[in-house]
Order: C-alpha cells, then sequence, then structure tokens
C-alpha cells in the first residue's frame, strides 16, 4: 500500500469532500476535517510504528515519474528524522481539529484550508525531490496568510497595536523571501552537480565541491532559518502566532517552525555537509542568542499569547543549537526538540485559546486566581510550562538535556549559556502561573469555565504525549538514532 | 519455605516507584476515593518504608551493591539509570521513609476538611517518590531528574493554597531561587561526563581519585555541584527562599523544609565527597559557606517573632552547620547529625503546626502558657528543642558533638571559636521558643484552645522517641546490642564500612559543648522566662543591629530589587529593542524599500505602449548577447 501517498492526499481528499458540503451543515463539515485528521493520524502512527530502525535508511519508498526531461520526480520516503515529524504533524493536526470544533465563523473555509495546509506540510517531510519538497513547502505557507487573515485576532495595548492583517502580511513576506533564497539554493545545487536530478538521494552528498558546498549553504541557513525562527528573522514568529486563531497557532508553531528546522537537516545539512561544517560556528551563536534572548523578551510580554510566541524563539533555539554541534547527541537532541517543542507547543496555544474564548483578553495583568474556576487548563498549563522549562518526566527534559550534552562537548561556553536561558524559561513560565492562574480569584472572572469535552479531551493528548515521550524516549529515539548516522556520516570532522 | 525469600537490595526501587503510582492513582481517581486516596498514599509509603528494612538487614549481612539498567540510547550515548544501596543510601531510604510516614499520618488530622486534601496526598506521594528517587540514585542523570522533581514537589506544596498571593509568590521564589543552584549542578555534571564519559556516580568518584580529571575542570566542576547543594540546602547566598516556604501548610514543612528536602545539598555533598576530598579549595569553600551559613541564620532565629520561621531560620542554621562538618573531614558527623536532626526538627514543625492547628496563630508574642491545655505537644516539642540544643543524652548532643570534634580537629581555633557560638545561639533560641510559647502564663485570649486529636500526637509521639535515642546509635555498643555483624558498632562504622570509624568520645569536648548548652539554655531562661534582662531592652540598645537583623539583613530587599528592577527593566529593553530596531527599522524599514521605490518607479510607467516595447526589444537583444557572450 503507498501510505505515504495515502498520508498526502487523505487532509487533501478531506478537503475536496468539505468542498461538496454546503456551509450551512457544520456538524458534516467539522465530522469529515475529524475523520480526515484521525485518518492522518492513524497513517502516521502506522509508519512511526513500522518504520524499521534497525534497517535505518529511507523506506517506505515511491517514486513516480512526472518530469523526466527536467529530472524531477515524485519521490517520497521517510527515513528516522523524518518519522518523528510526520508523527508530530498526525498528533497535532487530530487536536487541532478538536481545538477548533467551535468555529463559528465561515467554518467550511476555515477546515478546507487548515487540511490543505496539512497536506503541505506532509509533503515537505515526506518529499525526496527537491521540486516537490519546494512545492509543498510553498503550499504549506500560502493557506496561512488567508488563515491568519481571516480568522485570526488582533492585538491592542493601546501603546502597541499589531493586527492580525499585519501579522498575516509580514509572515507571508518573511517566508516568501525566505523560500526565495530556497529556491536560489536548489538551482544552485541543481545546477552546479550537473546531475540533472532534483532528487536528493541521487544528489547524495558530495555532488558539489566543498568550496560550493560552503558558498550555498547559507542560502538554506537563511532560507529555511527563517521559517525556524532564527536570530534575527524571528519577528515574524511572535506576531504571526499572535494573529493566528488558536489551532492555525497550533500547527503553526508546533509544525510550521519545524519545516525550517527541517530544511536545515534535511537539505542543508543533508546535501551540503561540508558547508554546513563551516557554518555551524556562526549557527552555535545564532542559536544561543535565539535562546537567550527569546527568553529574555518572553519575561516582559504583557500579552499571554507572546509570551507563549517568544519562548517559541527561544525553544527552537536549542534546535539550532543541537545542530550547530554536528556530534550525534546534540544533533538527535534537537530533532528530539523539534517533536517535543511541537507537542508543547501546540498545546500552550490551545490552552491559552482555550482563556481568550472565555475571557476574551489576554493581557496578563488583567488575570488572577483562574485556577479557582479553570482547574484543568491550570493543571494542563502547569505540565506545559514545566515542560518548557525542562523538567524531568516531561518530554523537553530529555532533547534539552542531550542538546547540552552535545553542547558541551562542542562548545562548553555556549552549552553553560542555553543552560542559564533554560533557568530564564523558570521566570518567565513561574511568573506567568502565579499571575495568571495562582492568587486571589478576581471577581471579573467568576463566570469562566474549564474547557467542554472535547476541548479537554484534545488537550489531554497532548499532555499525555509529552509526558510519555518524557518517560519512556526509547521508541522515538531509536528512530532518531538512525537518521542521525547516516547523516554526519558525511563530515570529517563529527561524531 | 522454598522457592522465595525476603526481598533484598534488588527491590529497593519499588518504594519510589510505589509512591509515583500513589501519586498518578490519587491525581486521576483521588476525589472519587474513600479519604481522597489519602490511605493510598500511607500505605505506599508504609510499604517503603517495610522493604528498606529489609534493604537495610539485607545491606547488613551483605555488602554494597548497585544496580541499573539503559534508559534510552542517543545516537551511539547510552543514557543509563542506575540506583546504589550502601550505607549512606539505605541510611537515608530509612530516614525520609520514616519521616514522609509520620507526616503523612499527621496530616491526617491536620489536612482533615481541606477542600483539596485528595491533591494534598497526590503531591505529597510525588515529593516522596522523588526524595526516595534522589537517595537511591548511584547516577547523576537520574539523581539530576530526582533533585528537579523534588523542587517540583516543594513547589506545589508551598503553593499548596495558590489563592493566597503570599503562597503563590513563596512558591515561585522557591523554585527559581534553587533552579539558580541547579544551573551550577548541571553545568558541573556535565564538565565531569565530558571527561570522564559516564553519569555513574560511583565510576566518576573512582576517576577523580585516581587523578585522571585535571585539578582546575575537578575544582570547577566540585564547586558548581555544591551551589547545586547551596540551593536546595538553603545555604548563604541562596538561603532567602526556605523561611517564605513556610506559606504551606505545616505538615509539609516537617517533611520537605526540615527534614528531607532541604538536606538534599547535605546528602550531594556526602555522596560526592571523594570530589570534594580531591578538588583542591573545594572543602574550605564548603566550610566558610557552612560556618557563615550557621551564624547569620542563627541570628535571625533569635529576633524572629513567627513560631514557624524562627524554625526556618533554626533549619538554616543547622544545615550551615552540616555543611560546616562536611567541610571539615566530618562525613560521619554531618550525616549523622543529618538523621537526627530529620527527627527533631519534624518534630519541632509538628509541634509548631499542632500549636497552629488550635491557637491559629503563629506569632510567639501572642502565645505564652500552652503546656497548661497542650501537655503532649509541650513535652514532645521540648524533647526536639533540648535535643537540637544539644543537651544530654538526647539525640541532638551526640551528632553536634561529632560535628564539634570534627571542627576541632581540622580547623583552627578561630573557626572552633565561632562554632561553640553558633552552638550557644542554638540553644538560646530554643530556649526563647520553649518559654516563650509554652511557659508562663496562659493569655486570655488563648483559653478555649485544646490538644491535638491522636492522629496528630501519635507521630509526635513517636519522632520524639526518635529524637530521644537515635543518638545513641553513635555508642559502640549500639551494634552488638542489636546483634549486628561484628564489624558494626555504632552508626561510624556502619558509614564507613571499610576503615571503621569509632564514636569519639572526647570527654573534654562533651563537658564543653554540654557547659554551653547549658549556658545557652539558662541565658534563654534568665532572658525569656524570668526576665532579669528584658527582651525589648537589649533589642532597644541595640536598636540598629536589631533592626537589620529583623530585617534579614536586606538580603531579601536586594535580592527583590535586583529581580524587579534590574531583570525586568533589562527584559523590558530587550524586548522594546526587538520592537523598534529589529522590528521597526530592521523588517518594516527593510519593507519600506520596495514601497519607496515603487515611488519612484512609478514614474516610468508611462502606460504607453511604445514605451513597454522598447523596453522589450531592449531586454531581449540584452539576453541574446548574453547567450552570446556566455
Amino acid at each position: 500500500m503507498p501510505v505515504l501517498t495515502a498520508i498526502l492526499l487523505l487532509p487533501f481528499l478531506g478537503a475536496l469532500v468539505i468542498l461538496l458540503v454546503p456551509s450551512a451543515r457544520v456538524l458534516a463539515i467539522k465530522v469529515v476535517a475529524a475523520v480526515a485528521a484521525s485518518g492522518t493520524l492513524g497513517l502516521s502512527l502506522y509508519v512511526f510504528l513500522s518504520y524499521d530502525h534497525v534497517r535505518g535508511g529511507y523506506q517506505f519508498i515511491e517514486t513516480y515519474r512526472w518530469l523526466p526531461g527536467a529530472g524531477i520526480s515524485f519521490h517520497l520516503g521517510v527515513d528516522g528524522i523524518s518519522v518523528p515529524m510526520v508523527l508530530l504533524t498526525g498528533v497535532i493536526i487530530f487536536a487541532g481539529v478538536f481545538i477548533a470544533w467551535n468555529t463559528a465563523l465561515r467554518a467550511k473555509d476555515f477546515f478546507v484550508l487548515l487540511l490543505l495546509l496539512v497536506t503541505g506540510v506532509m509533503g515537505v517531510f515526506i518529499s525526496l525531490d527537491l521540486f516537490f519538497l519546494f512545492f509543498f513547502y510553498e503550499l504549506a505557507v500560502l493557506p496561512m496568510y488567508l488563515l491568519i487573515g481571516v480568522w485570526g485576532s488582533s492585538s491592542d495595548f493601546g501603546t502597541f497595536i499589531r493586527t492580525k492583517e499585519y501579522g498575516a502580511m509580514k509572515l507571508t513576506i518573511y517566508l516568501v523571501a525566505g523560500s526565495v533564497l530556497v529556491w536560489v539554493g536548489i538551482l544552485a545545487v541543481y545546477v552546479a552537480a550537473g546531475l540533472g536530478t532534483f532528487d536528493m538521494v541521487a544528489l547524495g552528498r558530495d555532488a558539489l565541491t566543498p568550496d560550493l558546498q560552503r558558498l550555498v549553504f547559507p542560502l538554506f541557513l537563511v532560507g529555511f532559518g527563517v521559517l525556524a525562527g532564527l536570530w534575527p528573522f524571528h519577528t515574524w514568529s511572535p506576531d504571526g502566532h499572535v494573529a493566528a486563531p488558536t489551532a492555525v497557532s497550533m500547527l503553526h508553531a508546533g509544525v510550521l517552525m519545524k519545516l525550517g528546522a527541517f530544511g536545515i537537516i534535511r537539505v542543508g545539512i543533508g546535501l551540503l555537509p561540508q558547508g554546513a561544517e563551516a557554518w555551524m560556528p556562526l549557527l552555535m551563536v545564532l542559536g544561543t542568542i535565539n535562546v537567550v534572548y527569546g527568553a529574555i523578551s518572553a519575561l516582559s510580554q504583557r500579552d499571554l499569547k507572546y509570551v507563549v510566541g517568544y519562548s517559541s524563539v527561544s525553544h527552537m533555539g536549542y534546535v539550532l543549537m543541537g545542530f550547530a554541534t554536528l556530534n550525534p547527541v546534540g544533533m538527535s537532541g534537537a530533532v528530539l526538540q523539534m517533536f517535543s517543542h511541537g507537542i508543547m507547543t501546540a498545546l500552550f496555544f490551545a490552552l491559552v485559546g482555550f482563556i481568550y474564548d472565555r475571557a476574551h483578553t489576554r493581557d496578563i495583568t488583567m488575570f488572577g486566581g483562574l485556577a479557582k474556576r479553570m482547574g484543568t487548563t491550570a493543571a494542563f498549563f502547569t505540565v506545559a510550562g514545566l515542560t518548557s522549562m525542562g523538567l524531568p518526566g516531561l518530554s523537553g527534559f530529555v532533547a534539552e538535556f542531550l542538546v547540552f550534552v552535545g553542547t558541551f562537548q562542542t562548545y562548553p561556553l555556549f552549552g553553560a549559556l542555553g543552560i542559564a536561558g533554560a533557568a530564564i524559561t523558570a521566570i518567565y513560565i513561574l511568573r506567568l502561573l502565579a499571575r495568571v492562574f495562582f492568587g486571589p480569584l478576581d471577581p471579573r472572572w467568576e463566570g469562566l469555565s474549564d474547557p467542554t469535552r472535547i476541548e479537554t479531551f484534545a488537550s489531554a493528548v497532548l499532555v499525555l504525549v509529552l509526558i510519555f515521550v518524557g518517560l519512556y524516549p526509547a521508541p522515538l529515539m531509536a528512530a532518531i538514532n538512525s537518521g542521525i548516522g547516516p547523516l554526519l556520516a558525511g563530515i570529517p570532522g563529527a561524531g | 519455605m522454598s522457592g522465595w525469600s525476603l526481598p533484598g537490595m534488588e527491590w529497593a526501587w519499588l518504594a519510589p516507584v510505589l509512591c509515583l503510582g500513589a501519586f498518578v492513582i490519587i491525581t486521576l481517581w483521588g476525589r472519587r476515593l474513600p479519604q481522597g486516596g489519602a490511605y493510598v498514599a500511607i500505605s505506599a509509603t508504609g510499604i517503603g518504608l517495610l522493604l528498606s528494612l529489609f534493604v537495610l538487614r539485607d545491606l547488613l549481612f551483605s555488602h554494597p551493591r548497585s544496580f541499573g539498567f539503559t534508559w534510552f540510547e542517543a545516537a551511539g550515548t547510552r543514557l543509563e539509570i542506575g540506583m546504589i544501596l550502601d550505607p549512606l543510601s539505605v541510611l537515608m531510604l530509612g530516614v525520609v521513609g520514616l519521616v514522609a510516614l509520620v507526616v503523612q499520618v499527621y496530616s491526617l488530622g491536620y489536612m482533615h476538611g481541606d477542600p483539596r486534601f485528595s491533591w494534598y496526598f497526590a503531591a505529597h506521594s510525588l515529593f516522596a517518590a522523588a526524595m526516595l528517587g534522589l537517595v537511591l540514585a548511584d547516577n547523576f542523570l537520574l539523581l539530576y531528574m530526582a533533585w528537579e522533581l523534588v523542587g517540583l514537589g516543594s513547589y506545589l506544596l508551598i503553593g499548596f493554597w495558590y489563592e493566597r498571593r503570599s503562597a503563590a509568590e513563596a512558591a515561585k521564589k522557591a523554585f527559581i531561587t534553587t533552579r539558580i543552584g541547579d544551573v551550577g549542578l548541571l553545568i558541573g555534571i556535565l564538565m565531569l561526563f565530558n571527561v570522564t564519559g559516564t553519569f555513574s556516580i560511583s565510576r566518576t568518584l573512582e576517576a577523580a581519585a585516581a587523578g585522571d580529571i585535571a585539578s582546575g575542570t575537578l575544582t570547577a566542576a566540585t564547586l558548581l555541584i555544591f551551589l547545586g547543594a547551596v540551593g536546595k540546602s538553603a545555604q548563604f547566598p541562596l538561603h532567602v527562599w526556605l523561611p517564605d516556604a513556610m506559606e504551606g501548610p505545616t505538615p509539609v514543612s516537617a517533611l520537605i523544609h526540615a527534614a528531607t528536602m532541604v538536606a538534599a545539598g547535605v546528602y550531594l555533598v556526602a555522596r560526592t565527597f571523594p570530589l570534594f576530598q580531591a578538588a583542591p579549595g573545594a572543602l574550605e569553600v564548603v566550610a566558610l559557606i557552612g560556618l557563615f551559613t550557621t551564624l547569620l541564620a542563627a541570628t535571625m532565629a533569635l529576633v524572629m517573632t513567627d513560631l514557624k520561621r524562627v524554625l526556618a531560620y533554626s533549619t538554616i542554621s543547622q544545615l550551615g552547620f552540616m555543611m560546616l562538618a562536611l567541610g571539615s573531614l566530618g562525613y560521619t558527623a554531618a550525616v549523622f547529625h543529618l538523621m537526627t536532626h530529620a527527627f527533631f526538627k519534624a518534630l519541632l514543625f509538628l509541634g509548631a503546626g499542632s500549636v497552629l492547628h488550635s491557637t491559629g496563630k503563629m506569632d510567639i508574642r501572642e502565645m505564652g502558657g500552652l503546656r497548661r491545655r497542650m501537655p503532649i505537644t509541650t513535652i514532645t516539642f521540648a524533647i526536639a528543642a533540648l535535643a537540637l540544643a544539644g543537651l544530654p543524652p538526647l539525640s541532638g548532643f551526640f551528632s553536634k558533638d561529632e560535628v564539634l570534634g570534627a571542627v576541632y580537629q581540622n580547623q583552627g581555633p578561630i573557626i572552633f571559636g565561632l562554632t561553640l557560638l553558633a552552638a550557644f545561639l542554638s540553644a538560646l533560641y530554643m530556649a526563647r521558643l520553649l518559654f516563650v510559647v509554652f511557659g508562663g502564663k496562659l493569655k486570655p485570649a488563648n483559653d478555649h484552645i485544646h490538644e491535638s486529636p491522636l492522629v496528630m500526637t501519635l507521630p509526635m509521639m513517636v519522632l520524639g522517641l526518635l529524637a530521644l535515642v537515635s543518638g545513641l546509635a553513635a555508642m559502640n555498643w549500639a551494634g552488638p546490642l542489636l546483634g549486628l555483624p561484628a564489624q558494626y558498632q555504632g552508626i561510624g562504622s556502619f558509614l564507613f564500612l571499610h576503615e571503621a570509624e569509632a564514636f569519639h568520645a572526647r570527654p573534654a569536648l562533651m563537658l564543653s559543648s554540654t557547659a554551653i548548652a547549658l549556658l545557652g539554655l539558662f541565658g534563654g531562661w534568665a532572658i525569656y522566662s524570668r526576665g532579669w534582662i528584658r527582651p525589648e531592652a537589649i533589642s532597644r540598645r541595640f536598636a540598629p543591629v536589631h533592626r537589620v537583623i529583623e530585617n534579614k539583613y536586606y538580603l531579601d530587599d536586594l535580592y527583590g530589587g535586583v529581580t524587579n528592577r534590574v531583570v525586568l527593566a533589562f527584559s523590558n529593553l530587550v524586548a522594546l529593542f526587538d520592537r523598534l530596531v529589529i522590528n521597526d527599522r530592521g523588517v518594516n524599514g527593510t519593507a519600506g524599500l520596495p514601497v519607496l521605490a515603487g515611488g519612484k518607479l512609478r514614474y516610468h510607467l508611462t502606460g504607453k505602449l511604445y514605451n513597454y516595447g522598447l523596453a522589450m526589444a531592449a531586454g531581449i537583444v540584452l539576453i541574446i548577447l548574453a547567450a552570446f557572450l556566455l
């Protein structure tokens, strides 16, 4: 069975079916979306469970001739790095559809775009042909613009105003600018390799001479890095997260930012290992800035969602630091962090969404004592917060710990700064918890209530994943390990 | 009977796992269980304690062992988790299990009727699991994980009454302050891992003892690990969180902030003691921090008027005492004092809880004469207070004497003199509590009070018995009396299996330490009971000093000021930089360029077809030329 094609087409088919349903029949639309999302989760779980990590390499391979003249084929496959990403996407769209259950405004269009977005994201993770990778990459970005522009929300704090239109436009311009660099890079690889193919497997890791690799690598680093929130190209990300509606924020911070990181590792490091080696010290510096700068910025935000937005910038820094180590431990930690941060930040945005839906504000200074009325939300928020602080027993600890181990082997000083960043994270998370959930209940919020059963179920799924991976990371790590090995084989100084 | 035998050391892991299971069960279904699931927690702890007795028995008749397994593998690096069963860990296993059990039973009465009764026992179980895991860990990775989870348990329980702003703030302060220490601990662990390639504590200690670690690295890593201990054990300069932690329910203070978690720092130094011995300068730092902390906190214990805060500062002081012992090579002395202190300090807190339960007050100035209404609380509190003061033959006398002996032997006369001063102060502040709270006349406002129920007094009596007799473990006839193998005499020979260490009976030292304890108690009696010197007169005479101490040396204000002003101001600055420079200049500025360019280019878009045609033709020519030339 062509599983990967199924993963790609299922959300797309779901979107098509929804198009055929009259927009008045909202429940039918949601049921179709839920079925498509559950199917996607089921298939991605299947891929994860049946991926043979002992054998390693690309599996579930499918190849279809598409444009042989230009060297373009529809080539799908997953390895140990993309398998966790596929699973991540499956989990988040599953939770996301249920979190968005109460979408009232133009529900039909919303779910069509949401599912289309998933097809784009999945396509990036499973494409082994640069042309299609790029195609899906763009496909993932475009629905985002509409989703934010139409269903988003603006942020207004008097002295500081960000409209949803601003957020949507900024995000799109940024990502398109990034993808221009990526496209130039892809063409450069295509031309310079002279193999007449866009196939990443055929191109291998020494298609380009070391000098050319060093020249082209920055295009991928910055081009994909924009999407990963790389400092100083990160400002689209908090603005975009904040403007987006809840389910889109979840996909956005949870999965879309991972596309950028995935691009760096799959295309950048995978095709240009020696180029990567030359540029990694810079990435280490920038990644560490991400961590510390993001955490410090999060500390002074008044909008609940901006705190989470800057925390994403900070946590993606650990991914970048892990890449920059170019050693097995650090890289495997980085990939695990991609997974862990995806789930964690999706949970964060879901919970912030619950509060915003009920209180109609996200101003931290207005809250107090919400735990009294929203006990489940408070408990889940604490779990997400503790994950982000890197507390043992939750997935964030495993990932960050591995990144630290790797960083200490290569750049001890930056490792220490990264650990200090985790301490700053503790400060902003605990301040937030104390401000919003603890203390005496503000009488304004007497009428708040915990999320509905459906919302609780969706967020509980995310909580359980965080705990499971935190306690028993072995299955995920087995897959990741099998992906890291071949990747680093091309780097003489690595390992 | 063949086919099965009594559980031995290999089952020790079950103790923390049972408590973890209790946490999960009570969190998920606690509200539907009878008694909010409290008995699940108590059974788990109780079985764990029983188990540790079997483990102790197994250890006494065999030898220390360790067990481990691979948790997971990360691209070639194996992350292992393991436990060690040696005298130190088994002793701690027993102490933690015992105090946790006693406190949980006491809580049945103390927390009765609380709306979150069930959650209290869930969090308690989580803490117990983490603490038991911490003492069993033979592995820096597991140790660090348990270390952090212990902090989480403390955070949840300090903030148990989270509706109170002060409780929420105290929980946050405790977590963040100890986290600063944890940053050091993690960096230290990773520095050592970089050199040794293992997280195993025993193998790391071997490498350090063998001189495989460069001394600069070793000292740096050891001191960073010590920073973690400073945070958890509330040593100067990270001591500020512990007095505030008294916002939690009092039994929590007894277990976490007196007997177990705060002792984890001392335990960590003891567990990694060979590192401190091998690292030049490390022991000196430990001794000095310990000495400074013990004096600083003792003075504060003397002037505070909140019963629990007096006990909190006394705890800090006693922990400093243990650190000082470790810094003076008094390994046995420190661990021994850790054990006796766990019993009598937990008892003091339970006594304070009993007082609070009955009077609803914490200010000792509103108390007095409570002995008339609360005889059991008074007697047990007195036993604990006198043990802390170091009066023979109570437990504190023996352990304190060991500490003094270690300091006397390995430090100069000035440090020894200051240690005696600290001992004197501890007797003085304990006498103050005894006479002010329980002595004198009963105030009319307290006329209605009565003794706490049996479920609370029984645990106090158990701890009272331990505070009375546990010091005798030091005596060389303790082992033979219990029928232990010949090599075990007192606790010294138990902790130092290979180089048996007997209890040091130094008559001169014993006499002088007893004299000092009596002097302190007499001083307290003279001031606070007889009123020969009015305490008010003293504070008036030394008003400036008194004010400084009363304000905790302004350290809390300093830290608060730094976090609120400097850190937050800096963070605002960064956020502003992000908004104004990176975003408004960099991003919107760049975005403005095309707009500007468009504005200029607009004049070239004439809308006349022949203009465009010309441009197209020119372009084609250029491309053709380029194709030829290239």
